[in-house]
């Protein structure tokens, strides 16, 4: 190094923080390193800070039903403006965070579900009248699990008890006779009663026909010394065998049209109801009923046979 | 001996079996009948209902004939507005709120409340004393009357609730100016008419000049049509809908369950039917085979015994089917009572109609039935070997 450069004062400078960074190295070491882990954790965290600030950013979320998301074309993400009034005054934005299927309801049958769902107190804030305070809201009804749900009547009775002006009904509608479904169970079984008699009738009058026209077999087993009785038997045991097989016939015809049914009118009406639904009741139902009144109509039907002369029905 | 009179003594000479097949298609007929009522019945009835109110345009602010909960706003102004338009007659509004009814020792009870303004005419019937016209009168039904045990003349105390429930509107006293009937009420409904002011003072001036609903009268030379169009033109946020209009929404809507239901049973009643019969005749051809190819072998016709069997088959099916109306008649009447039982349905509605066209399609069913049923029985004696089965039948 010449004398002349070590008189330039840009290496006094340098050679000044040389001895500093010399005499304070320690201190300095240990400052970097500070830096360094504070830049490290700041690196790390700033996903989750930078997600926490878009959420205080973005709109509150609210779920669409699947009828609104394919009539007004809404895909999970989108932002929609949402007001209380029909001509949009104080309208809050939403993000569609996902697409639901309605809970089927028989009450809606019929109505295109174009429903959301959305935290309470953001509906309430985008539905309270301006002279009402926050707090001072209403809701419609309030939903109650029990622990033990046969307990629904007891708990209803006991509510209305102790508040007036609130209604507790159970949600099976138990309590009620004339709830709708209620009703249209009693106007199917009046159906299915019409039905049940009119098979009968024929059921009768085919028997009747069958049975004559076995009229001279069962004189011939009546000639031969086979007992009334006997052949009352083994009238009894056809008439539940083909009572039987019949039964299960419909049954399997009803299964076969169960699915069928079912999808026409889960098409027809836009909804995930279940329309028919063969349970165990109801096949012990049909059951108890079909093979009963079959194998009683073929008796029945035999027991006039059976009580004539052997000789009269082998027409000899 | 023609062919008819040949089929009704084979059915004579077979009382049981052919009475029973008879009363079979009758038990059949019946619920096809029922059915045949039930498809179109409920529509014709809320259409007598609609148009025996009077009016013919409902307004609503939703696009959906039920309630919604959504008010018209400003319905004074906006009734004025639509009554000024050359296409309509008469304009009414009508609010609906809840008011707890209340007399010293009888149980209180909910009432629908429901406050027409505008012109003169009601959509309700006075059947005893006046129209309400000060704000401290109502017409009252008569299950309401006889629930609150109260008499024309009587006063009632009234607590109103217009809003929301949290209200506590401060009790007014009523005096009953009539025993009024309301159509759309059902069965257990308990309803009170009112003047708007009435109403407005009873909900502590917090009916706020809404109505759920304006009810429209059009001019004759007009028409609802054109009329609901001006009022559209006029008032592009509110839904006039027509008679017509309300009655398609309710018929694609709710009222298609029975629609659907009774198509549904109409199919497997003829279907059930046709196959009863086809097996009837069938076997009842069988047994006789060796008496139709006697027959055969003494001239008589294939187009003959072919039209025997046909008889027979209208016989059975037109016996059953005449039958089968006053047996559909008086099941009618137990279906519908049954199903009036439910919510909401109004008195004068009814689910199971007469009209013409179910006459007329349950005789074509019942004869395309008896037809259809006796195909497979009319082969059987068409194609029937006469020397084989005479000699068949000798042999056994």
């Amino acid at each position: 190094m010449s004398l002349a450069d070590e008189k330039d004062p840009v290496n006094i400078i340098l050679g000044v923080i040389y001895l500093t960074v010399l005499q304070y190295r320690g201190l300095i070491i240990s400052i970097v390193r500070a830096l360094f882990v504070f830049g490290i954790a700041a690196c790390a965290a700033l996903p989750a800070v930078a997600t926490v600030l878009a959420q205080q950013d973005s709109p509150p979320d609210i779920l669409i039903s699947r009828q609104l998301a394919d009539s007004v074309g809404l895909a999970p993400g989108a932002i929609v403006r949402l007001s209380a009034t029909t001509d949009g005054v104080d309208a809050r934005a939403f993000r569609v965070s996902g697409i639901y299927e309605p809970t089927p309801d028989p009450m809606q049958l019929g109505n295109v579900r174009r429903e959301m769902r959305m935290h309470l107190p953001d509906l309430l804030d985008i539905t309270r009248a301006p002279n009402v305070p926050a707090g001072a809201e209403f809701v419609s009804s309030v939903n109650v699990a029990l622990a033990d749900p046969t307990d629904a009547a007891a708990f209803a009775r006991d509510v209305n008890a102790r508040m007036p002006g609130v209604l507790a009904t159970p949600s099976e509608g138990g309590g009620r006779s004339n709830a709708p479904f209620v009703v249209l169970e009693r106007f199917h079984l009046a159906i299915a009663i019409v039905t049940i008699v009119a098979a009968t009738v024929f059921l009768l009058a085919l028997t009747i026909m069958l049975v004559d026209e076995r009229r001279e077999t069962v004189g011939v087993l009546r000639l031969i010394g086979l007992p009334a009785r006997r052949i009352l038997t083994q009238v009894l045991v056809e008439g539940l065998l083909v009572a039987g097989v019949g039964a299960v016939f419909g049954l399997a015809l009803s299964l076969a049209f169960e699915d069928l049914i079912n999808w026409f009118f889960q098409r027809r009406y836009d909804t995930a109801l279940v329309f028919v639904q063969i349970t165990p009741t109801v096949v012990a139902t049909c059951v108890a009923i079909a093979v009963p009144l079959g194998t009683a109509a073929i008796v029945a039907a035999s027991w006039a046979l059976l009580r004539r002369n052997g000789l009269r029905l082998a027409r000899r | 001996m023609n062919a008819f009179s040949f089929a009704w003594r084979s059915l004579v000479r077979q009382p049981a079996r052919s009475t029973l097949g008879i009363l079979g298609v009758a038990a059949v007929g019946a619920l096809l009948f029922d059915m045949l009522l039930l498809s179109n019945g409920l529509v014709l009835s809320m259409r007598d209902l609609f148009t025996g109110v009077g009016f013919d345009i409902r307004i609503t602010a939703s696009d959906s004939i039920m309630n919604t909960g959504r008010l018209i706003e400003d319905a004074e102004e906006t009734a004025a507005d639509i009554a000024a338009l050359p296409s309509v007659d008469t304009v009414i509004t009508l609010r609906v709120a809840e008011a707890l009814f209340s007399r010293p020792e009888v149980r209180s009870r909910y009432v629908s409340f429901q406050a027409a303004g505008g012109g003169d005419v009601r959509p309700w019937t006075i059947i005893e004393g006046r129209q309400p016209e000060t704000a401290r009168e109502l017409a009252l039904n008569a299950n309401i009357l006889r629930r609150m045990d109260a008499a024309v003349g009587d006063t009632i105390t009234v607590r109103a609730s217009c809003s929301d429930a949290l209200e506590a509107m401060p009790p007014l006293t009523f005096t009953i100016v009539s025993l009024a009937d309301f159509p759309f009420d059902s069965i257990n409904g308990a309803t009170a008419g009112v003047t708007v002011a009435a109403l407005e003072e009873a909900c502590g001036g917090n009916g706020g000049n809404a109505a759920d609903l304006i009810l429209v009268a059009s001019t004759p030379d007009a028409g609802p049509d054109a009329a609901a169009a001006e009022i559209a033109e006029l008032r592009g946020d509110l839904y006039p809908l027509t008679n017509d209009a309300a009655l398609g929404q309710l018929q694609a809507g709710s009222f298609s369950y029975f629609n659907q239901i009774s198509t549904v049973l109409i199919t497997v009643t003829v279907t059930f039917a046709l196959l009863l019969i086809t097996v009837l005749l069938t076997v009842s051809v069988n047994q006789r085979l060796g008496e139709i190819a006697v027959l055969r072998a003494l001239g008589m016709s294939r187009w003959r015994v072919i039209a025997d069997v046909v008889w027979e088959s209208v016989l059975i099916v037109g016996l059953g089917g005449v039958l089968s109306l006053p047996l559909g008649a008086l099941l009618a009447v137990w279906l519908d009572r049954i199903l009036k039982q439910m919510p909401g349905v109004p008195t004068d509605v009814h689910f199971f109609v007469y009209q013409p066209e179910a006459f007329t399609t349950h005789a074509l069913l019942m004869l395309v039935t008896a037809v259809v049923a006796a195909l497979y029985p009319m082969r059987v004696v068409s194609s029937l070997p006469i020397a084989t089965t005479l000699r068949n039948e000798v042999g056994a």
